[in-house]
């Protein structure tokens, strides 16, 4: 994005106050991050993203999904034998079922760890080499995407005006 | 004044705070990011005598451990000491004893983070790094015990040229899905909590060492949206896989008690065995912190206090532990069933009494009055009683397999068993092996979670949800 703005405040404390304040000036939550190296709870979470996670109903589906590859690959596997073991049925559900919930877990894990990648948005563009050495630092940066020039101007005179170091 | 941030009287940590006498603290003075950062990223950034020291001695067992495995490969299993009845014994026990080790990690971490327990921080990832590498060593063993390890494949289901698949009815196909469901799924949770650390290495690296760190690190930026779905999925992950913990053990347990045999067929083995992983992967546990504490100089991060409660957590585990062996053997005695009483006095005062009392005394003899007294409750007394379980339960785990299979029912065929040098070896290597992994671990990875470590310490900034430590009574461990 062109019109991308980013500065480096000393405290996650004056962030938060530079990102509440261009909010308030109209700036829509999703063109103001703010990025820090341990995660701030509370009235941050609320503005920052308005869509919930549904990592939780992808966990569960990608658990049926697995379980339903476990009940594919065990019992269609045995039929297309037809071997009887231990006096047992060819689809014996006890047994089976142990290789259901294994299943169920994994493809649960699976779908978190790809939902999760997916709603974090990561792999996107880099940060300059400055704001990730700040972030270690401890120190929090803010990132706007202003959109037209104007907002950028409104954006910076915000960020400054907070302390910041505008890049 | 001496700061105190975990533990409320004597301890210090990174020369910050203060004494509190409050249960419940907050924190004004902390140590700054920097100092943070630089302690818990050196053993990345630098390369200590200690780490080469620990790198050269481990590499030289895991080194005698893969000749004594090619020794193997090339002769074939005769020599190892195996023999009719006994077909199973040090490999299976070593298979056991490692999966059970393996306990410490995930499931223990899984159960703080879930719990909420504060104390945690810098001890989860320690933890989560055991589980890894003990359920590849614990792993590797069925494979080793093929005789012709090369053909490995055989156990993944897929059909053979005839069309045939696995026989999904064998508790040994169950290892495979559980094992593998659990290595992944602990390879993930380990992996997850690293992403934030692996782009606080990124930003401190250049060159080749930086772009691989961002591409392991997945471009993390630090956004309030990526903590918040990194939490999520942690969380998620933290519920899902402590069911898939208990269900590994069980599994393996499963192994023996499925069989028709005298002293293996329980209906409590799941649940014995499981007790039993977690009581020997505490144990491992501390060890493996007590060595990263003094080898990269992290007494500030893993305090007394951490050893103080997981002596704790290793007490209970000792007496659930007693009593379901309690529990086992009472029963077999008390029935008096000939092929079982046969194993019960070969154990009990026959040619495995050793082994056995031997492990009666190191896994709860020894432990209970060092672990049941606070002021032997010390980082050295919980390191003393750790020894003592994990080599109690590396005999417990032979005590279970070897006796059983040495007496069958019928008592023409009762036989024997004594180890070859090959298996000792083996054996032995594996621990190189272990600490070998570990401390490559530890020199790619921080070893204690960076940014779990900064959250935890508190306070927030204005408007956001200050942190407080909510200790027990208990927790008040007393200096080093």
């Amino acid at each position: 994005m062109a019109n991308r703005v980013l500065a480096i405040f000393t405290t996650a404390a004056d962030a938060m106050g530079a990102t509440e304040e261009l909010r308030r000036q109209g700036f829509a939550s999703g063109s103001v991050a703010l990025l820090s190296s341990e995660p701030i709870h509370g009235e941050i979470e609320k503005g920052l993203d308005g869509k919930r996670s549904r990592i939780g109903i992808f966990a569960i589906a990608g658990g049926v999904i697995g379980a339903m590859a476990a009940v594919g690959l065990t019992a269609v596997t045995s039929r297309s034998m037809n071997l009887v073991t231990g006096g047992m049925p060819i689809v014996a559900p006890w047994a089976f079922g142990i290789i259901v919930f294994e299943m169920t877990a994994l493809g649960a894990i699976v779908s978190t760890l790809g939902r999760m990648v997916f709603e974090a948005r990561l792999f996107r563009r880099a940060l300059p080499e400055e704001c990730d050495s700040a972030i270690a630092d401890g120190k929090a940066v803010v990132v706007v995407d202003a959109g037209d020039e104007d907002r950028v101007g409104a954006a910076q005179e915000v960020l400054t005006r907070r302390g910041a170091e505008v890049l | 004044m001496a700061p105190d941030w975990f533990g409320p009287q004597t301890q210090t940590i990174g020369g910050y705070g203060k004494s509190m006498n409050s249960q419940e603290l907050t924190f004004s003075d902390q140590p700054s990011d920097a100092a943070i950062n630089g302690d818990l990223l050196r053993p990345v950034m630098k390369t200590g005598r200690g780490w080469i020291i620990t790198v050269v001695v481990s590499g030289l067992v895991f080194l005698a451990g893969i000749l004594a495995f090619a020794y193997q490969v090339s002769r074939g299993i005769g020599v190892w000491g195996l023999n009719r009845p006994v077909y199973w014994a040090f490999d299976i026990t070593n298979f056991v004893f490692w999966i059970g080790i393996s306990h410490a990690g995930t499931l223990i971490s899984a159960i703080l983070r879930v719990t909420g327990a504060e104390w945690r921080r810098p001890v989860t990832r320690c933890a989560e790094a055991i589980t890894v590498f003990a359920l590849m060593i614990g792993a590797m063993f069925p494979i080793v015990h093929l005789g012709k390890p090369w053909l490995f494949y055989w156990l993944a289901p897929y059909p053979n040229e005839r069309g045939l698949w696995p026989n999904y009815r064998s508790p040994l196909l169950w290892d495979f899905f559980a094992i593998n469901a659990y290595l992944l799924g602990s390879v993930i949770y380990l992996y997850l909590p690293l992403i934030p650390d692996l782009a606080l290495v990124r930003a401190r690296s250049r060159g080749l060492r930086r772009k691989i760190y961002g591409l392991l690190s997945l471009g993390w930026q630090g956004t309030q949206l990526q903590w918040a779905r990194l939490e999520k999925a942690v969380q998620i992950m933290a519920v899902i896989i402590i069911p898939v913990a208990v269900s590994v053990h069980t599994i393996v347990s499963w192994d023996f008690a499925m069989a028709i045999q005298p002293m293996w067929h329980s209906t409590i083995f799941g649940p014995y065995f499981v007790a039993g992983a977690i009581f020997s992967g505490i144990a491992a546990l501390i060890l493996a912190m007590a060595i990263i504490r003094k080898v990269f100089h992290l007494e500030e991060y893993l305090r007394p206090l951490h050893f103080n409660n997981l002596g704790l957590l290793l007490l209970t585990m000792s007496m659930i532990w007693f009593y379901f062996t309690f529990a086992e053997y009472l029963t077999t005695w008390y029935g008096n069933e000939p092929s079982e009483k046969a194993i019960f006095q070969s154990k009990v005062s026959g040619p495995y009494s050793p082994m056995f009392w031997g492990m009666v005394v190191c896994c709860f003899a020894i432990p209970m009055p060092i672990l049941a007294f606070k002021r032997l409750r010390t980082i050295a007394g919980t390191v003393i009683a750790s020894i003592c379980i994990v080599a109690g339960m590396w005999m417990e785990r032979f005590l279970i397999i070897v006796p059983t299979l040495a007496h069958p029912r019928l008592s023409f065929n009762w036989g024997s068993y004594k180890p070859t040098w090959v298996e000792v070896v083996l054996l032995v290597g594996t621990f190189g092996y272990f600490v070998l992994l570990y401390a490559v671990f530890t020199k790619l990875f921080p070893i204690v979670a960076v940014w779990e470590y900064k959250e935890g310490r508190g306070p927030a900034p204005p408007g956001a949800t200050q942190h407080k430590l909510k200790l027990p009574k208990t927790a008040t461990a007393t200096g080093d």
